[in-house]
């Protein structure tokens, strides 16, 4: 990534707290993910309903809303591309 | 359910409707347990149709909560504050309370797209698409089935308009990560997003003692 916006560590710390809270993972496992780190499809915690739950905590801690059409898998593939779509939104 | 000494100020918490409730529940219970040790009483109505029965829940408006829960409010005395959990907090006006408490209250609006977006999620799973518009648009004409409950057309409409009552006194409580209003932030995970029920021991004592520390701001005021 080039220069990254102000307030992207408190994003990217953000999608880590709720990937932890929402799934029930420990923070030290949160913490190893990496940007190429497979999510959905890969993480049993991750199933359907666990995703309703991610996208409506991250609504609540970022101030952000994530319309339906905006939910694909490629946003969901790993948590770099998670917390890139966060950041867009956050603070694009 | 009803816990603690009989003369007691009695704290009555408000579990949230649908799914979340059998997620809280063991937390409320642990709740009321630790209030009870702290010379308080508390108790847990159960609201009409939220229980496991589908044709219970289809004669329910969020009106008929409000009433159930007004009337085990009167039943308990005029020493009692409210304790909601999240959308609870949607049927827990009553003016005859001491004070109120409410975690982390939520809307109806965001109740139902919180429904609405785990059915557009395990709908892509089964290679189906829906939408916000077309889920709403059929729950409005016909009603919809959300997470195990059918919700009438006259529920869903009324849950989308729906909002906490305004009380006073009042203490909001939220966790951390949190960014809407709050009088007080804890660090905690949220457990009502957690798909099994569980609990947390330690979140049961903060919050007890947030909710005992502020009856006796409230009677003293």
């Amino acid at each position: 990534m080039g220069l990254l916006p102000e307030g992207s560590q408190q994003v990217e710390d953000a999608v880590r707290a709720v990937l932890r809270d929402v799934l029930g993972i420990s923070q030290d496992r949160v913490d190893a993910f990496a940007a190429e780190t497979p999510l959905f499809g890969a993480l049993p915690e991750l199933d359907s309903m666990a995703v309703a739950g991610v996208l409506t905590e991250l609504e609540d801690r970022l101030g952000i809303i994530i319309e339906d059409d905006e939910v694909d898998g490629e946003m969901l593939e790993t948590f770099g591309a998670l917390t890139r779509f966060a950041m867009a939104k956050a603070l694009g | 359910m009803r816990f603690g000494p009989a003369e007691a100020p009695v704290v009555m918490i408000a579990l949230p409707p649908f799914e979340e409730a059998n997620r809280l529940r063991a937390l409320a219970v642990t709740v009321a347990r630790r209030l009870g040790e702290q010379g308080l009483g508390a108790a847990i109505p159960d609201l009409p149709g939220t229980g496991e029965s589908m044709i219970d829940i289809a004669a329910t408006r969020p009106a008929d909560w409000q009433q159930a829960f007004a009337a085990a409010s009167a039943s308990i005395g005029e020493n009692r504050l409210i304790a909601s959990l999240r959308a609870g907090a949607l049927f827990d006006g009553d003016d005859g309370a001491i004070g109120h408490w409410r975690l982390t209250p939520q809307d109806g609006a965001k109740l139902l797209r919180e429904l609405i977006r785990t059915r557009i999620a395990g709908l892509r799973e089964d290679g189906r698409e829906a939408s916000t518009a077309t889920l709403t648009e059929a729950a409005m004409r016909d009603g919809i089935e959300l997470s195990g409950h059918w919700l009438t057309p006259a529920l869903f409409g009324d849950l989308e308009q729906a909002v906490p009552p305004p009380v006073h006194p009042l203490r909001t409580v939220r966790l951390g990560g949190d960014i809407q209003p709050a009088d007080h932030l804890i660090e905690a995970a949220p457990l009502w997003r957690r798909a099994e029920p569980s609990n947390d021991l330690h979140l049961a004592q903060i919050l007890a003692d947030d909710i005992a520390d502020w009856v006796k701001t409230c009677r003293a005021g």
